[in-house]
C-alpha cells in the first residue's frame, strides 16, 4: 500500500495535474477564444501553485511573484491576446477557429505518449527539490511535450501561439518546483520578458492575418530548401 | 572600466530611442555614430579585458571571453550602420525610422548579452534578440517575409523556453552548493563546478545545446534560419548571421564551460561533436542546389557554426585559439558576404542568383569584394577564417580526434564547392546576348522577384523599389549603387587580412586569455 | 439501540437497499431535472408505480426471438443483483460473500448483464434495437480501457483490488483523498457513469430520439413484465454505479464499522444521501450541457482515457 504524499505535496500534485490537463484541453479546443481562456486558467493555477508554495515553505517573495505573475498572465496577456487576435465581444460569432493536422481524438492519444514519454524522462532523472514535489516536475515535464506538440498539431498561428504560451507556463511551473528560491528581480525579468513576447508575436499575428486573409499555416510553405 | 561597459549599454539604446524621434537622415547619422562608438569603446576594453575579470554592479561581468565576442559584435555594428546608409536609400522615411529604432535595440541586446553576468540575464538579453529581430525580419512587406518572421519567431522563442529549462535547471544544480538565493552567476558556478550534482547539469547542458543551438543555427533546429536571413532587409541579415549566431553560441560557451567543470570533458564535447558534424554535413549538402543569392549564405552560416561546435568540441587550446578567431573572422566575412549580395541585390534588382550575370564588369568595386568575401568564406588563406579554421583542425588532430578532423576538412571542401559555383556563376560569366530575364522581374514587388504584387497595392516604398530595381542584366550599367555599401566592405576585408597574416599582439592576447579562461585554468 | 445484526441479514440488507432504492434514486433525479428546467415534475415514486403497472401488462415477443430474449432481463437483474454482495454498500468490513469477486469480478458481472441485454436485442431483428445494441457495444469497447485503467489505479493504491481496501485507504487520511491519482480515477470513472448509465453528454435519458439512442434503444422489443426488469435492471445499475464511486472512491465515510442496527441503519440513509447528492450532480449536468453528436462520444472517452492513465502515471513516479 503507497503511502500518501501529504496534503501539501498532493495539492501541489493536483494543481500541476489540473495545469497538464488544460494543456489537453486547449489541444481540444477549436476556438482560439476558449484556447485563450484555459490559458487564462492555467497561468491562474501557476498564481495559485506558487501561494500554496510560498505558505507551506515560508517564502515570502512568492506572493509577491504570485500576484505579478497573476496579473501579467491571466489579465494582461489574454486581454492583449483577444485584441490582437481580433475576437469580437459579441456572443454570436464566437470567433476564429483553428485547423487541425489531427482530428482531437486521435491528438489526444498521441499527445497522451508524448506526455508519458516526457512524464518519466524527467521522472527517472531523480531530481528532488525540497520546495515542491518531484511529480509535479514530471508533470511539468509531460507539460512541455504537449505543448510541443500543441504547436506541431495546430494549423493556424493563433494556436500555435498559444502553444508557445503555455510552454512558457509549463517551464513556470518547472522553475516553481526546481527554482522556487529564484531571486524576484530574475522573475520579474522573465515575466515582463513574456509579455514582450506576446507582443511581438501578436503583432506578427496581425501582420500575416492582413496579408494572408486568415490565420492558416497551410501556404506558409514557399520557403523551401 | 565600469564607464566603459556602462557606456556601451546605453549608447545603442539611447540612439534607438532618439531614431524614434528624429528625421530620417539624422538617425542614419546617429547610428553610424553609435555603431562607431562602440566599436571604439570595446576596443578600449580589451586591455582590461585581458587582465582579468571585472565585476560591476553584481550583475555586469567582463572577462576575455565575453572581449571577443564584443568586438566581433561591435564590429559588425559600425560595418553595417555605414552600409545601411547607403541601402536605405530610396526609402520612406517611416520606414527608415522604425528600421534604425529596431537595428540600434537589436545591436544593444547583442552587446549586452556578453556582459551579462548571470545566465538569467543572459537569457533575457538573448530573448530580446530574438523578438526584435523577428520584427525586423518582418518588416519588408512581403509574403515571404511574413512567412519567415513567423517561423522564425516560434521556433526560436520555443528554442528559447528550452534554454530557460536549460538556466533552471543549472540554478538547481548551483543551488545545491552555492544556496538557494543564488543569482545564477556564471563565476561561482564555474567554481564550484566539481560539487555540483551530475544529473542536472548534464540536462542542462543538453537543453541549452538543443535551445540556445536552435538560435545558432544547429541542425536540426535550424530550419528558421535559411528562411529567416534570406527574408531580411540585407543589413540585417548581415547582423542576424555574423552577430547574432555567435551571440548565442557565447550562450552556449558559457553553459559548456559549468558543464564541463562539473562534468569533466566527455559528455559536453561529444554532444558538440555530434551536432556540429550534424550542422556541418547538412549544411555543405545544402549549398548546392540554391538559388537564392542569401539563402545560399545563410546554409553558409549552418556550417560555420557547426565548425564552431565541432572546435569546442576538440577542446584542445590551440583549438579553441580557433573557435575564438573563427568568431572574429566569420562576423568580417560573412558580414562582407551578405553586404556584397545585398550589392547585387539592389542592383540587378532580384535576389535569384540566375538572373545575375556579369558582376566583375558592373559591379567593379563589390564583384571582385563579394568574391574575396566568398573565398575567405572557404578558408582560403589569407583570411582569418583560413587561420582559425587550421588551429582548429589542428587542434583536432592534437587532441586526438582525427576522424572528426578529415571530416571537417572534406565538408569544408565541399560546401567550398558549393559557394564557389554559384557565386563564380554570379560574377564571371557575361551576360547571354539576348538577356531576357527568365522571371517577371519586371514590376515584381520586393527584391525577391517571386510573386506579383498583389492589385492596387499602393506602399510607397515598394513602388519606388519596384522603379529603381526592375532592370534586367543586358540594360545595367557598370557602376556601384552607393559608396556607403562599398566602405564598410573594404573595411571588413582589411579586417579579415590581419586576421590572417598577422593578429595585433592585443587581440593574440586577449585569445590566449580567453582560451586559459576557458580551459578553466584562470 | 445497540442490537447487533447477523451478519447474513446485513448481506441481505445490502442487496435489499439497492433493489429498492434503486426506483427512487431514479424518481428523485427525475424530479430535481424537472424542478432545475422550471417544471413540478412527476412525483418521486413514479418508478415504483410505472413498475407496478408494466407488471401488470401483457409480455409480447417478436416472432424471431427463442428463449435467449424471455431470459436476458432475469439474467441481467440477477447479475446486478449480486454486485452489491461484492462492493462496501453499507459496511466498512468485508461480508462473508464479498470475497467472491473484486473489482474486476464485479465489472465483468455488469459487463455480463450489458452483454446479455444487447444480445437479446440483437436476436429481434428490430433496426432501432439493433441500433441501439450496436452502439452501446461499441462504446463500451472503447471505455473499456478507461475502466481497466482506474482499475488499476485503484489496485496500485492499495496493493489488492478489493473495494473494501480501496476505501479503507482513502478513509485513512486526508491527504489520500486529495492525492492526484485518486481524484483523477474518480473524474475518469464519473465520466464513464455519465456514460453506462446513459446521461448527457453521452445520451438524452428522457425521450427517445432515435439517433441519439444508445441504452434506451436496447429495450426496445420487450414489453410487460420483461420490460419492468429491464428498467429496473438499468436502475440498478444505475444505483450500483453510483455507490461505487461514492462508497469506493470519493466518500466513504458513513458506512457501518460494527453490526450495530443503529449503524447499520445510518449507514442505509448515508447511502441513499450519497447517491442522492451525485444524483443531483448529474442532473445539474443533465440541465447544462448538450448531447454530444455520435462521433464526438470518441473525445468525450479519449478525455476520460486521458484522466484514468494520467491517474495511473502519477501513481508510478511514487508520490502521486
Amino acid at each position: 500500500m503507497s503511502s500518501a504524499p501529504g496534503i501539501y505535496a498532493g495539492t501541489a500534485n493536483v494543481i500541476a495535474a489540473l495545469m497538464l490537463l488544460l494543456e489537453f484541453g486547449m489541444l481540444r479546443q477549436a476556438l482560439v477564444r476558449d484556447q485563450v481562456r484555459l490559458y487564462a486558467a492555467q497561468s491562474a493555477m501557476i498564481s495559485i501553485l506558487a501561494i500554496v508554495i510560498a505558505a507551506d515553505r515560508d517564502l515570502p517573495e512568492l506572493y509577491a511573484l504570485a500576484a505579478l505573475s497573476g496579473a501579467l498572465k491571466v489579465v494582461a496577456v489574454p486581454l492583449v491576446l483577444r485584441r490582437l487576435l481580433g475576437a469580437p465581444a459579441s456572443e454570436e460569432t464566437p470567433g476564429v477557429a483553428g485547423s487541425y493536422t489531427l482530428n482531437p481524438a486521435s491528438a489526444v492519444l498521441a499527445c497522451i505518449v508524448l506526455a508519458a514519454f516526457g512524464f518519466f524522462c524527467f521522472g527517472s532523472l531523480g531530481i528532488h527539490s525540497g520546495q515542491a514535489p518531484a511529480l509535479a516536475l514530471s508533470l511539468a515535464g509531460a507539460m512541455v511535450f504537449v505543448a510541443f506538440a500543441l504547436m506541431i498539431v495546430r494549423r493556424d498561428v493563433a494556436s500555435q501561439a498559444i502553444g508557445f504560451f503555455s510552454l512558457e507556463n509549463a517551464i513556470s511551473l518547472a522553475s516553481l518546483v526546481l527554482a522556487a528560491e529564484l531571486p524576484l528581480l530574475l522573475e520579474t525579468a522573465f515575466l515582463f520578458d513574456l509579455l514582450l513576447a506576446v507582443v511581438v508575436f501578436g503583432m506578427l499575428i496581425r501582420a500575416h492575418h492582413s496579408r494572408a486573409e486568415s490565420l492558416s499555416t497551410a501556404d506558409l510553405s514557399r520557403l523551401r530548401g | 572600466m565600469f564607464g566603459v561597459i556602462l557606456a556601451i549599454l546605453i549608447v545603442p539604446l539611447a540612439v534607438a530611442i532618439a531614431c524614434f524621434l528624429v528625421p530620417a537622415r539624422v538617425a542614419t547619422g546617429l547610428t553610424i555614430a553609435s555603431g562607431i562608438a562602440c566599436f571604439g569603446l570595446v576596443l578600449a576594453l580589451v586591455p582590461s579585458a585581458t587582465h582579468g575579470t571585472q565585476t560591476y554592479l553584481s550583475y555586469l561581468r567582463a572577462d576575455a571571453v565575453s572581449g571577443v565576442f564584443l568586438l566581433a559584435t561591435a564590429f559588425l555594428y559600425a560595418a553595417v550602420a555605414v552600409y545601411a546608409a547607403g541601402y536605405l536609400k530610396g526609402r520612406t522615411d517611416r520606414y527608415t525610422r522604425r528600421f534604425y529604432l529596431g537595428f540600434n535595440v537589436f545591436a544593444w541586446a547583442m552587446l549586452a548579452a556578453p556582459l551579462m553576468s548571470s545566465l538569467a540575464l543572459l537569457w533575457i538579453a538573448i530573448e530580446v534578440t530574438t523578438v526584435v529581430s523577428a520584427l525586423l525580419v518582418a518588416i519588408e512587406d512581403t509574403d515571404g517575409a511574413a512567412e519567415a518572421s513567423w517561423k522564425y519567431v516560434l521556433i526560436a522563442s520555443a528554442g528559447l523556453g528550452l534554454g530557460l529549462l536549460a538556466t533552471i535547471f543549472a540554478y538547481y544544480a548551483g543551488a545545491q552548493v552555492l544556496g538557494a538565493h543564488s543569482n545564477l552567476a556564471i563565476q561561482p558556478l564555474i567554481s564550484a563546478g566539481r560539487h555540483l550534482p551530475k544529473t542536472p547539469v548534464e540536462l542542462a547542458f543538453l537543453l541549452a545545446v538543443l535551445g540556445y543551438g536552435t538560435k545558432v543555427g544547429l541542425v536540426p533546429v535550424h530550419t528558421w534560419l535559411p528562411d529567416a536571413h534570406s527574408e531580411a532587409p540585407t543589413p540585417v541579415s548581415a547582423l542576424l548571421s555574423g552577430a547574432l549566431l555567435t551571440t548565442s553560441f557565447y550562450a552556449i560557451l558559457r553553459f559548456y564551460q559549468v558543464a564541463s567543470a562539473a562534468l569533466g570533458t566527455g559528455f559536453p564535447r561529444d554532444t558538440l561533436l555530434a551536432f556540429g558534424i550534424a550542422s556541418l554535413l547538412l549544411a555543405s549538402l545544402y549549398v548546392f542546389g540554391q538559388h537564392d543569392v542569401k539563402r545560399l549564405l545563410a546554409y553558409s552560416s549552418v556550417e560555420h557554426m557547426g565548425i564552431l561546435a565541432i572546435g569546442l568540441s576538440f577542446g584542445a587550446p590551440v583549438a579553441l585559439a580557433g573557435v575564438l578567431l573563427h568568431v572574429m573572422a566569420h562576423a568580417a566575412a560573412k558580414g562582407n558576404a551578405f553586404m556584397g549580395a545585398g550589392v547585387f541585390t539592389v542592383k540587378y534588382g532580384t535576389k535569384r542568383m540566375s538572373s545575375m550575370r556579369d558582376g566583375l564588369r558592373l559591379l567593379p568595386w563589390s564583384g571582385p569584394l563579394f568574391l574575396l568575401a566568398i573565398f575567405a568564406l572557404s578558408a582560403i588563406p589569407p583570411s582569418g577564417i583560413f587561420r582559425s579554421e587550421f588551429e582548429i583542425v589542428a587542434g583536432g588532430l592534437a587532441s586526438g580526434g582525427n576522424a572528426a578532423a578529415a571530416v571537417l576538412v572534406i565538408l569544408v571542401t565541399i560546401a567550398f564547392f558549393g559557394l564557389a559555383t554559384s557565386t563564380t556563376n554570379m560574377l564571371l560569366r557575361p551576360a547571354p546576348p539576348e538577356a531576357v530575364p527568365s522571371e517577371p522581374v519586371l514590376g515584381a514587388a520586393g527584391a525577391d522577384g517571386r510573386q506579383p504584387a498583389p492589385a492596387g497595392d499602393a506602399h510607397s516604398d515598394r513602388a519606388v523599389l519596384v522603379e529603381t530595381r526592375a532592370r534586367s542584366s543586358r540594360v545595367l550599367a557598370p557602376g556601384e549603387p552607393s559608396a556607403w555599401m562599398v566602405v564598410p566592405v573594404l573595411a571588413g576585408l582589411a579586417v579579415l587580412i590581419l586576421l590572417g597574416v598577422h593578429p595585433p599582439a592585443e587581440l593574440t592576447n586577449l585569445i590566449s586569455q580567453a582560451t586559459a579562461q576557458l580551459r578553466g585554468a584562470s | 439501540m445497540s442490537a447487533a445484526v447477523p451478519i447474513p441479514v446485513i448481506q441481505l440488507l445490502q442487496v435489499l437497499t439497492v433493489a429498492l432504492g434503486a426506483p427512487g434514486l431514479m424518481g428523485v433525479i427525475a424530479k430535481i431535472e424537472a424542478r432545475l428546467q422550471g417544471r413540478r415534475g412527476t412525483r418521486v415514486l413514479q418508478p415504483y408505480y410505472d413498475l407496478a403497472k408494466l407488471c401488470r401488462k401483457e409480455a409480447l415477443a417478436p416472432s424471431g426471438a427463442s428463449w435467449f430474449f424471455l431470459a436476458a432481463p432475469f439474467v441481467a437483474v440477477a447479475a446486478y443483483l449480486t454486485i452489491p454482495l461484492l462492493i462496501p454498500v453499507l459496511t466498512t468490513y468485508g461480508l462473508p460473500l464479498g470475497y467472491m469477486g473484486d473489482i474486476l469480478g464485479g465489472g465483468f458481472l455488469l459487463s455480463l448483464a450489458s452483454f446479455v441485454v444487447a444480445t437479446a436485442a440483437l436476436e429481434t431483428g428490430s433496426p432501432y434495437a439493433q441500433l441501439g445494441s450496436s452502439r452501446a457495444k461499441t462504446f463500451s469497447a472503447i471505455t473499456e480501457p478507461v475502466v481497466l485503467f482506474v482499475v488499476f489505479t485503484v489496485a496500485l493504491l492499495t496493493g489488492t483490488d478489493l473495494p473494501y481496501a480501496l476505501a479503507a485507504t482513502v478513509r485513512s487520511s486526508a491527504g489520500q483523498v486529495i492525492r492526484p491519482a485518486h481524484l483523477l480515477a474518480s473524474a475518469a470513472l464519473f465520466m464513464v457513469i455519465l456514460h453506462e448509465t446513459g446521461r448527457i453528454p453521452v445520451e438524452t435519458h428522457t425521450g427517445t430520439n432515435e439517433f441519439g439512442m444508445i441504452e434506451e434503444a436496447r429495450s426496445f422489443e420487450h414489453s410487460g413484465p420483461y420490460f419492468a426488469l429491464l428498467k429496473w435492471g438499468s436502475m440498478l445499475k444505475q444505483f450500483i454505479l453510483f455507490t461505487i464511486l461514492a462508497d469506493v472512491f470519493l466518500a466513504p465515510w458513513g458506512l457501518a464499522s460494527t453490526q450495530r442496527l443503529g449503524a447499520v441503519l445510518l449507514a442505509i440513509v448515508a447511502l441513499l444521501a450519497k447517491a442522492v447528492a451525485i444524483g443531483v450532480a448529474v442532473a445539474v449536468i443533465d440541465d447544462s450541457f448538450a448531447k454530444l453528436r455520435l462521433f464526438k462520444i470518441t473525445e468525450y472517452v479519449s478525455a476520460a482515457f486521458l484522466l484514468a492513465v494520467l491517474g495511473v502515471f502519477t501513481l508510478y513516479l511514487g508520490g502521486g
